[in-house]
């Protein structure tokens, strides 16, 4: 018989209040235990949050932009893990786990723990007193033996309601020290129901375990970055210190790439190397936090950047036709940028590429090819750079493009994006044509294999067989995973793109 | 008139090493001394003497316990005059050494008492001679701090280096000073036979360290001594003929008793006063300090003071750091004080020795930490040698988990500490301490023991909490 059972989330470190940028599963849907539920970012990385357990999503608590932490009830599965079904058995044990029992208040006798081979052991200190809150794990006494003395932690956390014993007593195993007012579940659990309390306690515990392995094994950078404590003050060993003397620069200001953020000798010298270089001093760098989105996007660019070999085809299109064809619409108050006839023309060839619109798997085994035309436009934002997406590029109009693109332009530059808006593409575009140059390489936005960078149109004199005309030239940089298309495979693509390009007419085929 | 480039007033540990350091680097150096042999407090009347009786009574104190063993040894017989001549020749052999030293770097030993009398010059009290110097390190020292309303004009009241010439045992004898040396006078009488009593003002002995880390030694010296008094003052001491008759204030001690002798081990006074450091313009303090900026500079330009002159703690290990500092400033070196920490030790039996933050300081400071605690009674290496008593603290930053202080109580803490001063100044987190391999069964292994006490990845005995 099935079961509803909360999932709440577990601990994930040091955080307090985490955002939800993605949730992944929706009522109704079935999860099985270790599937990803929710994604969560912190300053530091996004992870992701695994079922626990099996089962049926009955109830969903939380959305994408809620804050979290730890112990917040994200979902209700209905579930027929063992488990849930000793939970089952003792209805009133499920209770820690539902919103109400929270308030409620339980006394719990706080007992002296095995200590070992001890019969009597003096209190030498008592460390609260009543009235006082303790945490889980805060010493409340400190016993002597005749060989060592020991502080014995709280069991769990909770307020001191009661004392039962003082300085000079002497106590053993099981003597009653305390009385904690918890509000702590499983201290209720234990409370009303001690022997199916025990399971369930135990499940928690895997349960979290099992997060932390997740999270490792996900996220391989994901611990290094954690224990990177960024409110630690920088350290250097003696010797680095003794070399920043001799060097007279202050080691504040040098960021320690050594284990633990420690400052290295190469850290010092690099350091130096570039005050001197610029010809400053160290007083007169800053250090600005890179934004969040630039942190984020960082990463993945540069894991981009550094696992797909890159090639870039170059080419130049003839966009006489096109340029008066805008022009006529412009007399007629029909504003269309190069970037929507671009995206058009780029779908067409797609249709008869499929490799350029597609992703490689994680193993770098398969190719998943995509029957629909989604494209990622680049965005310049204040705070960096974002990637829309504009979706069934083929089915819609010029105008409607057009249209689509001012819009979603306009709100992620106003930060209002959504991230689903963000996720989907099959193809990426960027265009820096607004702004100069005369070509880039652009990185490609992986899993995706292609991304096209489009520069400004220049006016040049081409040949036309007899003179020299001046036309307008745009110039076109493809970028393009070379384990999936070949060099011929890439020059393919971009010549039909120039030839569609500069028949405007071939879109319509 | 004597010219020299460096000068240096004072041969203990601090000013020796300046002398040479300056020396190796280059410069020619004199090095004034009042007494006839170099080495100041450390090595005549000191840590030396001190550390050589004290392992005459370790000899005692481990042939008292070999029936313990299995082995038995009839009581011993003490000749004073060995246990003298033994101290002696130690103090010889390394003050000697320190001659041999400055000879071979030809730094120029002079044997004078030295007193300012410009930024420039000294001059010396017996012969007059004039010793101008382009640089000066002072390195004067400390002396024992003598209150008035002790009748030290009567024999039988000594200070350390009384203490130390061992002219005989007394019958009963009263240690007045719960620090480290009166613990560890009060160590060596006691082997040697003394009934000793100790008083000690404060609540703890060694106030300095933390009151658990200290609980083994103060519990042994409870057993052991006829009296520990603390949160008691002297408040007369007079000469009688039978002995010297102390009086008390203190819940626990008795209105007044009569002791056969009586070691004032108080403190100890800087020298800055010594020397009419004034009249080369120097600032000295009201309590005697001169005080230095973090090269050891004073506020005269090419003056430079060092070790027990210029603060506390008044520490040989730090006068030797200090005055490498200095004389490499004085060379031109960009040189300077930086150290994170200065470990203390007490060589009493078990010695106590502590580095870095003690648990109260960081109480004081509201600085989170957590700490990892080993007995040494769950450390086999401790219980063969026969000591089951011992505690080994390590102390940890809660949030970044780096070491910010240890305290050892135990057989050779003193040796074991360093450890823990290597793994501040490195910065070390807790787990840096756990995973190294500390060989077993070692003594050392109970610093690693504390970090897994912390970490709770102890094995050998329960970790007291489980970590997330």
């Amino acid at each position: 018989m099935p079961t509803q059972k909360n999932v709440e989330l577990p601990d994930i470190g040091d955080f307090d209040a985490v955002d939800i940028i993605e949730v992944l599963v929706k009522v109704g849907d079935t999860v099985n235990e270790n599937d990803s539920i929710i994604t969560l970012e912190t300053d530091k990385a996004t992870m992701e949050i695994p079922a626990p357990f099996a089962g049926k999503v009955t109830a969903l608590s939380v959305k994408v932009g809620d804050k979290v932490a730890k112990g917040d009830l994200i979902l209700t599965l209905e579930s027929e893990s063992e488990s849930a079904e000793s939970l089952e058995e003792t209805p009133e044990s499920a209770q820690p786990v539902d919103q109400n029992s929270k308030s409620s208040l339980a006394q719990k006798n706080v007992e002296l723990p095995d200590i070992g081979d001890f019969d009597a052991v003096d209190i030498i200190e008592v460390l609260v007193k009543v009235g006082d809150t303790v945490n889980e794990n805060d010493s409340i006494i400190t016993l002597e033996t005749d060989k060592a003395t020991m502080e014995i932690p709280a069991p769990f956390a909770g307020k001191v309601t009661a004392l039962s014993v003082k300085v000079g007593d002497k106590v053993a195993k099981g003597d009653l020290i305390l009385t904690l007012e918890s509000e702590s579940e499983s201290a209720e659990s234990l409370e009303e129901t001690p022997e199916s309390a025990q399971p369930v306690d135990q499940a928690k515990k895997d349960v979290a375990s099992e997060v932390v392995t997740n999270i490792d094994e996900k996220n391989e950078t994901f611990k290094e970055e954690i224990s990177l404590n960024p409110d630690s003050n920088f350290h250097a060993s003696p010797s680095i210190r003794k070399l920043a003397r001799e060097l007279g620069v202050s080691l504040s200001g040098i960021k320690g790439t050594g284990k633990k953020g420690r400052i290295l000798d190469e850290d010092l010298k690099s350091h130096v190397k570039t005050l001197l270089e610029n010809g400053t001093s160290v007083e007169e760098v800053e250090v600005i936090p890179l934004s969040r989105i630039k942190k984020l996007s960082g990463k993945h660019l540069s894991k981009c950047w550094s696992t797909i070999p890159h090639v870039t085809q170059f080419d130049e299109v003839n966009i006489e036709q096109l340029e008066k064809f805008r022009k006529h619409q412009k007399e007629k108050n029909i504003k269309l940028s190069p970037l929507v006839f671009i995206m058009k023309a780029v779908v067409q060839v797609l249709k008869r590429h499929p490799n350029f619109n597609a992703s490689l798997d994680e193993n770098a085994e398969n190719l998943i090819l995509k029957k629909y035309f989604n494209l990622g436009i680049a965005v310049d934002t204040p705070n960096g750079l974002l990637v829309p997406v504009i979706k069934d590029v083929g089915k819609k109009s010029l105008m409607e493009l057009s249209e689509e693109l001012a819009e979603v332009s306009l709100r992620a530059r106003e930060g209002k994006l959504d991230s689903s808006e963000m996720k989907g593409a099959g193809f990426t575009i960027s265009s820096l044509g607004g702004i100069g140059g005369t070509q880039f390489t652009p990185i490609i936005n992986a899993p995706e294999v292609a991304i096209l960078g489009v520069s400004r149109t220049q006016i040049k004199p081409i040949w036309n067989g007899s003179t020299f005309e001046p036309t307008s030239m745009i110039p076109l940089a493809l970028s393009y995973d070379h384990r999936v298309i070949d060099g011929a495979e890439g020059a393919r693509f971009m010549a039909e793109l120039n030839q569609v390009l500069s028949n405007i007419m071939e879109m319509l085929l | 008139m004597i010219k020299t480039q460096v000068l240096v007033i004072g041969s203990g540990p601090g000013g020796y090493t300046a002398a040479f350091r300056a020396a190796d680097l280059g410069k020619n150096v004199t090095l004034i001394e009042r007494h006839p042999s170099l080495g100041g407090v450390c090595l005549n009347v000191g840590c030396i003497p001190s550390k050589s009786l004290l392992h005459t009574a370790e000899v005692i104190n481990e042939s008292k316990h070999a029936s313990d063993l299995g082995v038995t040894f009839s009581k011993p017989k003490i000749n004073l005059e060995g246990v003298k001549k033994n101290k002696d020749s130690i103090v010889q052999k390394l003050t000697g050494g320190i001659q041999a030293l400055a000879k071979a770097r030809k730094v120029n030993v002079i044997n004078g008492y030295a007193k300012f009398i410009s930024k420039n010059q000294v001059v010396l009290d017996d012969s007059n001679e004039v010793i101008e110097f382009e640089q000066c390190v002072i390195a004067v020292g400390s002396r024992v701090t003598k209150f008035p309303m002790f009748p030290f004009e009567d024999k039988r009241v000594m200070d350390s280096t009384d203490a130390l010439l061992l002219d005989d045992i007394p019958k009963r004898m009263l240690v007045v000073g719960g620090g480290i040396i009166g613990l560890e006078m009060a160590t060596i009488y006691d082997a040697l036979g003394s009934e000793i009593t100790i008083v000690e003002l404060g609540g703890q002995i060694i106030p300095a360290a933390d009151k658990d880390i200290v609980s083994p030694l103060f519990k042994k010296a409870k057993k052991n001594y006829a009296n520990v008094f603390l949160n008691t003052k002297v408040t007369s001491m007079s000469a009688l003929k039978k002995g010297i008759k102390v009086e008390f204030e203190g819940k626990d001690a008795p209105k007044n008793d009569t002791f056969d002798k009586v070691l004032v081990a108080v403190g100890r006074t800087p020298n800055g006063n010594l020397v009419d450091a004034d009249k080369a313009g120097v600032h000295v303090n009201e309590s005697g300090f001169i005080e230095t900026d973090r090269q050891m500079k004073t506020n005269v330009e090419n003056i430079f003071a060092i070790g027990d002159v210029v603060g506390q703690p008044m520490l040989a290990h730090k006068a030797v750091h200090e005055a490498k500092v200095a004389a490499e400033v004085i060379c031109g070196e960009k040189s300077g004080f930086d150290v994170l920490t200065i470990p203390s030790v007490a060589y009493t039996d078990p010695e106590v020795a502590w580095t870095g933050k003690t648990e109260k300081e960081l109480k004081e400071k509201g600085i989170d930490y957590e700490k990892g605690v080993f007995p040494w009674a769950a450390s086999g290496r401790s219980l063969s040698i026969g000591r089951s008593e011992g505690v080994s603290k390590a102390l940890f930053d809660t949030k970044s988990g780096k070491i910010l202080g240890m305290g050892i109580c135990g057989t050779n803490a003193g040796d074991l500490i360093s450890e823990a001063s290597l793994a501040i100044e490195m910065g070390c987190d807790m787990s840096d301490i756990a995973l190294t391999i500390h060989a077993h069964p070692t003594l050392s292994e109970t610093t690693a023991f504390a970090a897994e006490m912390a970490e709770g990845t102890i094995t050998d005995l329960m970790p007291p909490r489980k970590r997330k």
